[in-house]
């Protein structure tokens, strides 16, 4: 954000994105919002983001649509000037496609539109459990975007770099040829950031059947990122499934999924399931430094201390535990399953997960998280 | 009055003792950078009035506050002619008459928050506290006010703030303002903090509290908020509790000094029984697991 122009077009639009998900942005509202702008850092995206928010929001109500508006505005736009984030992601690319179909009209110019907001919006929001299949479907394409999220490491592998700090030899050397062997011209290298490891345990016992289609769809989504990601399904016991989603049709992918597992929608052993995925999974370090996720509504058949003391054995190796529980969307939900409140100290993040605005959320847990405890 | 950068004022606003986050840092920043007031909103006890007396001390400007109440009206928000003082000024000049002009003179004015704000030379913070208790006219009125820092006195004329003064307007959203008013102000929504900088704000304000005491007591009054309470403790029921177990010489917290000074906490007999009878020895278990781990 550096032209003064695209500045003020950009916060217009946004300031009518803004009128759409319901809040009343006049323009004394959006000249604050500028002038506010230009007093403050505009390359801090949390600056930007507090600056809009002090100037464009007047209750509490709107702090959560002006937040999701916020996020798919601007944090999703193509706005680096590097050029790394010029192709839209998918989840836009996808409400364009949408909302042309909607209006019978060929694609334009690519540019992005405030369209389809508020049918995207009330996708968003459905419980997974009430959903119809081609909602599921419509969700399916969304999730791509959510699923892709995850916190970088540095790695130890140095990348050409121009403000690196190691000076790369290599192609100084080469460099250098056309100065008649002078290194006049210097390059460097720098360790590279890839992403982490994700380790994904999901629960597919039948008090979490409602949620278990929605969910495997965003795990395929996030086992076709590309990124390191491996998925096991558990209730009785433990199935790793990663192979069978690496297919790139969803619904073969579950099928697949489906086949191998054998105890679809029975009880669940949370405990007994941990502990299988440690003994063997864990001992080949996988967990070691990856982003463990479990997914379950914490109802336990088995022995609540067995799963206290299997997650803390998780929780002591991995880099972060996230706990997903469907359950914890619904306004008056306590963690007061045995199995549930026995994991919860050994939980970095406990989130929500029964609809996408809240898988959402969990991508940027994902995206942001940090070692809590001590290695 | 102000300051360059975020930073510079979240600094100065740390060296006053209050620990913003980067949202409310942004809010009270703006504020003075676009003479704007902003109204804070949050739950009892998240430190919106001493958000505002902070940002007093940040500026070196003296605080001005009007404490809002049902009923407020003009007299006690902006002004009131004292007529003791006339009285005995007609009095003692029983012999000669006393002119209209010389009785509404501005040496017999008693001078009200707002109008001390608007006149004062000094930099001024000026505090509305709790502004939702206010009634409507007295919002209606409020807004004149903030909009050209004017006040007029029908014996005196107008007076105009030669400086504008830092407006911080709170509430605890027991009903909702005008939109006229909000219109007027930026907007901060205070919520609690994060368990990491509730650690710090106690460490900050119950200076040599053992490190491990304070984790536990912030993860403990964290716990609370999970819970179904009539009232959830905020940030400054931490400080006190955290406050009042430092000084019992505590390293640590465990069920039987937690069950002793509960009370500095929760303020509802419901809630500490709820508590006590329930969840007290789980939450503690909670809270020494979180910051020993």
């Amino acid at each position: 954000m550096s032209a003064g122009v695209p500045i003020v077009r950009q916060v217009v639009t946004f300031g009518r994105c803004l009128r759409e998900a319901g809040l009343e942005v006049g323009p004394g509202r959006l000249a604050d919002a500028l002038t506010g702008l230009t007093h403050v850092d505009v390359t801090r995206p949390d600056d930007v983001y507090w600056t809009l928010r002090a100037t464009l929001v007047t209750r509490a109500e709107e702090v959560e649509p002006f937040d999701r508006a916020f996020r798919a505005w601007f944090l999703r736009r193509p706005s680096r000037a590097d050029g790394r984030e010029a192709v839209p992601p998918p989840a836009r690319r996808v409400l364009e496609q949408q909302a042309r179909a909607d209006r019978g009209a060929p694609a334009e110019d690519g540019q992005p539109h405030e369209i389809g907001w508020s049918a995207h919006e009330v996708l968003r929001q459905k419980d997974f459990a009430a959903m119809t299949p081609e909602e599921l479907a419509r969700l399916r394409v969304l999730l791509d975007d959510v699923a892709a999220r995850r916190p970088l490491r540095r790695s130890r592998r140095l990348r050409p770099h121009h403000r690196g700090r190691v000076l790369d030899l290599r192609r100084v050397a080469r460099l250098s040829l056309a100065t008649g062997g002078d290194p006049l011209e210097r390059a460097f290298r720098r360790r590279s950031e890839t992403p982490r490891k994700l380790v994904v345990l999901c629960d597919i016992s039948g008090s979490m059947e409602k949620y278990s289609r929605a969910l495997l769809l965003f795990l395929h989504a996030a086992v076709g990122s590309g990124r390191r990601v491996e998925v096991f399904a558990f209730g009785t016991r433990l199935t790793h499934l990663t192979a069978d989603l690496a297919t790139r049709d969803p619904e073969k992918a579950l099928a697949a999924a489906g086949d191998r597992v054998v105890d679809w929608a029975a009880g669940t052993r949370i405990g007994d399931s941990v502990k299988a995925y440690n003994d063997v999974w864990g001992r080949r370090a996988l967990t070691r430094g990856a982003v463990v996720v479990v997914v379950s509504d914490g109802w336990d058949r088995g022995d609540p201390a067995l799963v206290g003391r299997e997650m803390a054995r998780l929780a002591r190796a991995a880099y972060a535990v996230v706990w997903v529980n469907p359950l914890k969307g619904h306004p008056a939900y306590q963690p007061l399953a045995g199995g549930m409140q026995a994991a919860l100290p050994h939980v970095d993040r406990f989130v929500a997960g029964h609809n996408l605005a809240s898988l959402e959320e969990l991508a940027d847990v994902l995206a942001g998280i940090e070692r809590r405890h001590a290695a | 009055m102000g300051f360059e950068t975020i930073d510079g004022l979240e600094t100065a606003l740390h060296d006053a003792g209050y620990l913003p986050d980067r949202g409310l840092a942004t809010a009270l920043y703006l504020s003075l950078t676009l003479e704007k007031p902003v109204l804070l909103e949050g739950e009892a006890g998240v430190g919106k009035t001493e958000a505002a007396k902070a940002l007093a001390t940040a500026l070196g400007a003296r605080l001005i506050r009007l404490q809002c109440y049902e009923g407020l009206d003009v007299q006690h928000a902006v002004y009131e002619w004292n007529y003791l003082r006339q009285l005995l000024r007609i009095r003692a000049a029983q012999e000669g008459t006393v002119s209209e002009e010389e009785l509404f003179g501005r040496e017999f004015l008693i001078r009200r928050p707002l109008l001390e704000a608007v006149e004062s030379d000094e930099p001024v913070v000026l505090l509305i506290d709790e502004i939702d208790r206010a009634d409507d006219e007295f919002e209606a009125f409020l807004l004149e006010v903030l909009s050209d820092f004017q006040i007029t006195i029908p014996e005196v004329g107008t007076i105009t703030a030669e400086r504008r003064p830092a407006v911080v307007l709170t509430s605890n959203r027991t009903r909702e303002l005008h939109d006229a008013l909000k219109r007027r102000c930026l907007y901060h929504w205070i919520g609690h903090p994060s368990l990491e900088r509730e650690v710090e704000i106690v460490r900050l304000r119950v200076p040599g509290i053992p490190e491990r005491l304070a984790g536990q007591t912030a993860a403990f009054v964290r716990g609370l908020r999970g819970l179904d309470l009539a009232k959830p403790p905020g940030v400054a029921e931490t400080i006190d509790w955290a406050h009042a177990l430092a000084a019992l010489g505590r390293e640590e917290l465990d069920a039987a000094v937690v069950e002793d000074t509960l009370g500095s906490v929760l303020k509802y007999h419901e809630d500490l029984e709820l508590v006590r009878d329930s969840a007290l020895a789980a939450l503690v278990e909670q809270a020494r697991a979180a910051q020993t781990a």
